[in-house]
């Protein structure tokens, strides 16, 4: 089947996707789970060739933003002022597996996902505009906040 | 300042223009912050690009698998529900006496609204038409020679919606009678009588068959039920089987 040989095979980055969305296993499950198959009823409107990875990402963000909404909730944001966090001069060389994942899960959703989207799933601006459906300048803005917040945590571990 | 930031992050992104990115590079050249910024950054995509992920459970993509195998499944019942109901409801509305005096009504209108009646067979004997009722492969009953100074004149079988009957044409001066041998059931009880389309409609058992009778004058439609009544109870009757004659 088409559907199946285009679309599940992006299951895993689906998931792990869906697992930095949420912080758990069942509410990632779920929300993979649903975005499949919103997927799957609308497969006759994807365009075969084009960025299948990217049209997931952008019905599990909708499924996403659709869960929270239901829940009386909205993707939390932090809008930062001036140049955004301090930086006390983070080293690459302190950026270990672990502590990358605990820095990326303690980003605020919007810009945790923007990051994930362009340095994890490297989807490209445009992309994830469509994805997050925000103008390009609000990807570039999130992106950099996401990575300066990453930054301001591993000058603090450092610190 | 914010707004520099911002294009160091789009400059490591590679996302900038020429100009835009000899405008970033002029400006790493003269601020180490921004330069320190760039590095963290590129270093960073580079770490985040090796993050494997949280891995799902092994059973999940059969679940998801099964899921869309049963969304599959559905819509094509979602279809088939409403067909099956419209069937059903053919099925159903065919036997019931008002569709079908309809169906009758419309084509005794239709066949002797014809310039010259549609009849594939003439004559005025019934032995004649029983005869080639039954080549087809067709029982009829007992049929008179007329009535009500109509007299029969030809048949043919004629569409009902999306069966073929028997239909008898009876002929005289300003009166036309249509006799239809019904297949198929019919719900009613001894008989049904009925005004459709200006028709006079009858419906009766007789011989074991449904016929109906249909003409735009009462009387007629009486003087056959009456001649159909009376050819089944000589049938039925202690003397011998009548001929087909009147």
């Amino acid at each position: 089947m088409l559907f199946e040989g285009e679309a599940l095979p992006h299951l895993k980055r689906l998931y792990a996707a869906a697992y930095r969305m949420t912080g758990n296993a069942a509410d990632a499950e779920d929300l993979v789970q649903e975005t499949l198959l919103r997927a799957y009823r609308a497969f006759d409107r994807y365009t075969p060739g084009t960025n299948c990875k990217a049209w997931l990402y952008t019905i599990l963000q909708r499924v996403r933003t659709d869960a929270l909404r239901k829940s009386g909730r909205s993707p939390e944001t932090v809008e930062l002022a001036g140049d955004g966090p301090p930086v006390a001069g983070a080293q690459h060389h302190a950026l270990q597996r672990r502590d990358l994942e605990q820095a990326l899960q303690s980003l605020p959703e919007a810009f945790r996902t923007a990051v994930v989207l362009r340095d994890v799933e490297e989807l490209s601006y445009g992309e994830i505009a469509t994805v997050l459906d925000v103008p390009m300048g609000t990807v570039m803005s999130r992106i950099h906040r996401g990575r300066a917040l990453i930054r301001a945590a591993f000058g603090e571990k450092k610190e | 300042m914010s707004d520099e930031r911002e294009r160091v992050t789009a400059y490591v992104d590679g996302v900038l223009s020429d100009a835009e990115r000899a405008e970033v590079e002029a400006l790493l050249a003269e601020r180490p912050d921004l330069r320190e910024q760039a590095e963290f950054e590129r270093v960073l995509r580079a770490r985040l690009k090796e993050l494997a992920g949280p891995e799902p459970r092994p059973g999940l993509e059969a679940q998801v698998r099964a899921a869309v195998g049963s969304e599959r499944r559905r819509p094509r019942a979602r279809f088939l529900l409403p067909v099956a109901a419209v069937l059903l409801l053919a099925i159903w509305a065919r036997g019931l006496p008002g569709f079908v005096a309809f169906e009758v009504a419309r084509d005794h209108a239709k066949c002797f609204s014809k310039s010259e009646l549609p009849a594939k067979m003439w004559s005025d004997d019934p032995r004649e038409v029983t005869a080639w009722f039954e080549e087809q492969g067709t029982t009829m009953p007992l049929l008179p020679a007329g009535a009500a100074h109509a007299s029969l004149i030809g048949a043919r079988y004629c569409p009902l919606g999306d069966r073929f009957a028997p239909h008898v044409y009876y002929g005289g001066r300003r009166i036309r009678v249509s006799i239809f041998v019904l297949p198929g059931p019919l719900r009613f009880e001894g008989h049904y009588d009925g005004e459709v389309r200006g028709q006079n409609v009858h419906f009766m058992r007789s011989a074991g068959m449904t016929l109906a009778i249909v003409s735009d004058q009462r009387e007629a439609v009486d003087a056959f039920a009456k001649e159909f009544a009376r050819s089944v109870a000589r049938l039925e009757g202690p003397g011998a089987p009548s001929p087909l004659t009147p």
